[in-house]
Parts: C-alpha cells; sequence; structure tokens
C-alpha cells in the first residue's frame, strides 16, 4: 500500500513538473484568427461544410461570429493553442455591453465567450437574440 | 498456482516520461502549437485517475477473468508459439474492442475521453478513461481467456500492446518505411483514427498492427495536404476533468430520460450521434455529406 502511494506520489510529481515544464517553454499560446478566409477555415473544421455569409472577427483576432445562408449562427473562440465552437441555438444567452458582445451557449462547460466587435456588437446581439425566440 | 506477471507498463512509465520531456523540446524548436500546457495535465491526470481506477478494480477484473478460465475449452502453454500467438490474438480482440468503442455508445461512453485532446502529442496517449471497468470494455478478452490462454498471460500482453501504443502519439514522426506501415500501426495511421475531418472519421482502430483494419475494411490513409483537426466532432471546449471523464455518460442519461420509450434504448447501443427524430449527426452521415460536398464541388469546376 505504502509503494503504491508512493509510485502515485512521485506520478502526480512528474505530472506536474512535465506541464511546468511545457508552460516554461512558452508552448501553447492562444491563436488568433487572422482575417474572414482563415475565420472560414476554422469553420469549416469545426462544422465540417459551414459557409458562412457574414463574419466578424473580434477585434484583437479572439475568435469570430458567423452566420450561414440558413441563418445558422457560430461562434469560434480559443481554446488553448486551438479553437473551439458552437453552434448557436434557442437557449443561447446574449449580453452586450458597449461594443462588446458575451456570447454563452447552452453548453455550462464550453463557458461564455467575450467579443470585441465594435460597431457590429449591437448588430449581432439582435441577430442573436431573434434566433433565441 | 500461477503469480501473475508484473504489469510491464510500471516500467515503461520513466520512459514516457523522458519521451514527452524529449517531444516537449522538439515542439519547442518546430512547432510550439503542438502542445498546451493545460492540455497536457488534463491528460496526465486523467492518466493517473485511470491508474487509480485499474488499482481499485484489480481484483474484480482478476477474479472474473479467473472464473472464465476454470471453464477453459483448452489449456495453452507457456511456450514461446503460444505468447507470440496470445499477442496477435489479444491485438485482434483490441481492434474488435475499438472497434466497438466507437460504433456502439455504450462503449464509447468510456473511451471517447482519449479523443476529447485537440492535441496531438506522447502526453495524449496517456489521456484514459476512468470508466472502463464500468463500461464492461474487459469482456472483449474474455473469450481468449475462454479458449485456454492465462489471464496472467493475456493481461502480460495487454500490457505490451499499450506500451506500443504510446509513442504512435506524435506528431513528430511522418511516415515509416512502406513495409513498416503496411503491417505496423505507426503514427501516421493513429493520426487518422484521432482526426475529425470527415475523410477519417471511424477509422484505423488498430493496436499494433494495422492489418486488422485492412483486413475488415477500415482503413484510410493519411493524405499530405489535408491538414488534421483532433478531437471530437463536437469539441469539448474545456479541461476540466470531470467533464473530460463523464460528459458522455451524463448525455446518454439525459437521452434516457428524454427520449421516447421506444428509442431509448438506441441511445445507448446505437453509433454515437445517432437520434431517433434525425437531429444530430453520426460519423457516416457526417461523412456522407462532405463526400457529396466533395462531388458537387467536383462537378462544377470542371
Amino acid at each position: 500500500m505504502m509503494l503504491l502511494l508512493a509510485k502515485l506520489g512521485a506520478s502526480l510529481a512528474a505530472i506536474l513538473a512535465l506541464a511546468g515544464f511545457a508552460k516554461w517553454l512558452g508552448l501553447g499560446r492562444p491563436p488568433r484568427v487572422q482575417d474572414a478566409a482563415d475565420a472560414k477555415r476554422v469553420a469549416d473544421m469545426i462544422v465540417p461544410g459551414f459557409e458562412p455569409v457574414e463574419i466578424t472577427l473580434d477585434r484583437a483576432g479572439s475568435g469570430a461570429l458567423m452566420r450561414d445562408a440558413s441563418g445558422r449562427c457560430l461562434l469560434i473562440r480559443p481554446h488553448g493553442a486551438t479553437f473551439a465552437g458552437r453552434l448557436l441555438d434557442t437557449a443561447t444567452k446574449v449580453d452586450l455591453d458597449k461594443d462588446v458582445l458575451t456570447v454563452t451557449p447552452n453548453d455550462r462547460f464550453f463557458g461564455p465567450a467575450r467579443f470585441d466587435l465594435g460597431q457590429q456588437a449591437a448588430n449581432w446581439a439582435k441577430v442573436l437574440r431573434m434566433q433565441s425566440r | 498456482m500461477i503469480e501473475k506477471f508484473p504489469n510491464p507498463v510500471d516500467y515503461a512509465v520513466p520512459i514516457f516520461i523522458l519521451l514527452i520531456f524529449l517531444e516537449m523540446i522538439w515542439a519547442k524548436r518546430r512547432a510550439p502549437e503542438k502542445y498546451e500546457p493545460r492540455d497536457t495535465l488534463t491528460s496526465m491526470a486523467m492518466g493517473l485517475g485511470s491508474t487509480v481506477a485499474g488499482v481499485l478494480v484489480a481484483g474484480s477484473v482478476w477474479a472474473i477473468a479467473m472464473a472464465v478460465y476454470a471453464d477453459r475449452l483448452m489449456t495453452l502453454p507457456f511456450a514461446l508459439w503460444a505468447w507470440v500467438l496470445c499477442f496477435v490474438l489479444d491485438d485482434l480482440a483490441y481492434y474488435v474492442f475499438h472497434r466497438s468503442a466507437h460504433r456502439v455508445r455504450w462503449f464509447w461512453a468510456s473511451h471517447v475521453n482519449h479523443h476529447t485532446s485537440q492535441h496531438y502529442n506522447l502526453s495524449t496517449a496517456l489521456r484514459q478513461t476512468w470508466t472502463g471497468f464500468i463500461s464492461l470494455g474487459f469482456i472483449f478478452r474474455l473469450p481468449l481467456i475462454w479458449l485456454g490462454f492465462h489471464p496472467a498471460m493475456l493481461f502480460f500482453c495487454g500490457g505490451l500492446n499499450l506500451i506500443y501504443q504510446f509513442w504512435i502519439h506524435t506528431e513528430a514522426v511522418d511516415r515509416f518505411p512502406r513495409w513498416f506501415e503496411a503491417v505496423m500501426n505507426t503514427p501516421s495511421h493513429h493520426r487518422v483514427h484521432h482526426a475529425t475531418n470527415p475523410r477519417y472519421l471511424d477509422r484505423n482502430y488498430a493496436g499494433v498492427f494495422i492489418i486488422w483494419d485492412r483486413m475488415f475494411g477500415t482503413f484510410t490513409q493519411e493524405v499530405a495536404d489535408e491538414p488534421i483537426r483532433y478531437g471530437i466532432v463536437k469539441q469539448l471546449g474545456s479541461f476540466n476533468l470531470f467533464w473530460v471523464s463523464f460528459h458522455e455518460w451524463i448525455g446518454i442519461a439525459r437521452d434516457l430520460w428524454s427520449a421516447p420509450w421506444q428509442h431509448k434504448l438506441g441511445y445507448v447501443w446505437r453509433p454515437p450521434g445517432w437520434s431517433h427524430d434525425g437531429s444530430r449527426e453520426t460519423s457516416d452521415m457526417i461523412r456522407k455529406k462532405w463526400q457529396e460536398r466533395q462531388a458537387w464541388t467536383r462537378s462544377t469546376s470542371s
């Protein structure tokens, strides 16, 4: 039993050391959405076949909101060193604060995504709230 | 009475740690985006939890195995030929288990954790399930025990199989010579398996030998000019250990609660993504839509 606990303790120490080493090396910086073409590429990877007709990038490149011809809305945001995304549905929460839109999909562990959209923030708030009705 | 053999994985762990360390240095020089500290921490914590879970259920698994062995068809000896045969047949059993773990939601609920990382590196190999015993995944090995392989031999071969699968979880290695790629599971083949690109979904289930996928029609070659997206179809977007471990079990429970009575079991035994009303997509449906898009693109561009 003591040997087992010692092994587990050593494993935990090794785990923390390796994760700390990765952080110290500066691995895994958050990605940025460069432009609309980049957003389209990421969207297709998250939802194969999603072809946006409207794209608004976060002003710092930390994600984007997109809409396709059928009215489906997709958010993408950094998740570690990659992107994650969600198709938004009627249960999506939307909070607007001037130029900043906080979008919370119906997925507690995905969490809210914050977008600095400039003048587009209010338009998107309207679009997403209409979806929620 | 035959003693159990030592678990070979225990001896491989220091080498795992060293290789992860070296891969991180490779990533720093060549591709810093291939590692993410929180993702690696989650993967390794899952591995540690899986080890604890394994210790907790080891006695029960051994008791079940020995009960089956007591009714065995024949007694296979601890001879070299039997060890080789055991290793090969165990790998076949692993293929059957692994294919079921992608095509039957019940088994997927236990296996999905391993696929939740959006990165593909050696730490991903350690992202192992905590609920393997609950899902009864060990039953796929029982036929070999009933055939006559002693559980100690089988579990040792299983440990060797697991060790082999560690090093193939990397993007640091491109391709091996054709003869090797033809027979063995490799980083290239296993990248396909971890990919969510529509062409790659539910492919390359091999443990050690890729020949099973070639034989049973589940093989796909990695395509050089198509970037791979790793993870699961609906990415978790979270590093939360609880969610990584249990999200699919919770999903099954929710569906069992809300589905019409005649469809409840479908949410357990049918493929992941199946729904009684067609509101979700299975891997086959995603692939079919992608193939239709590809065909349409080719016809409009010619």
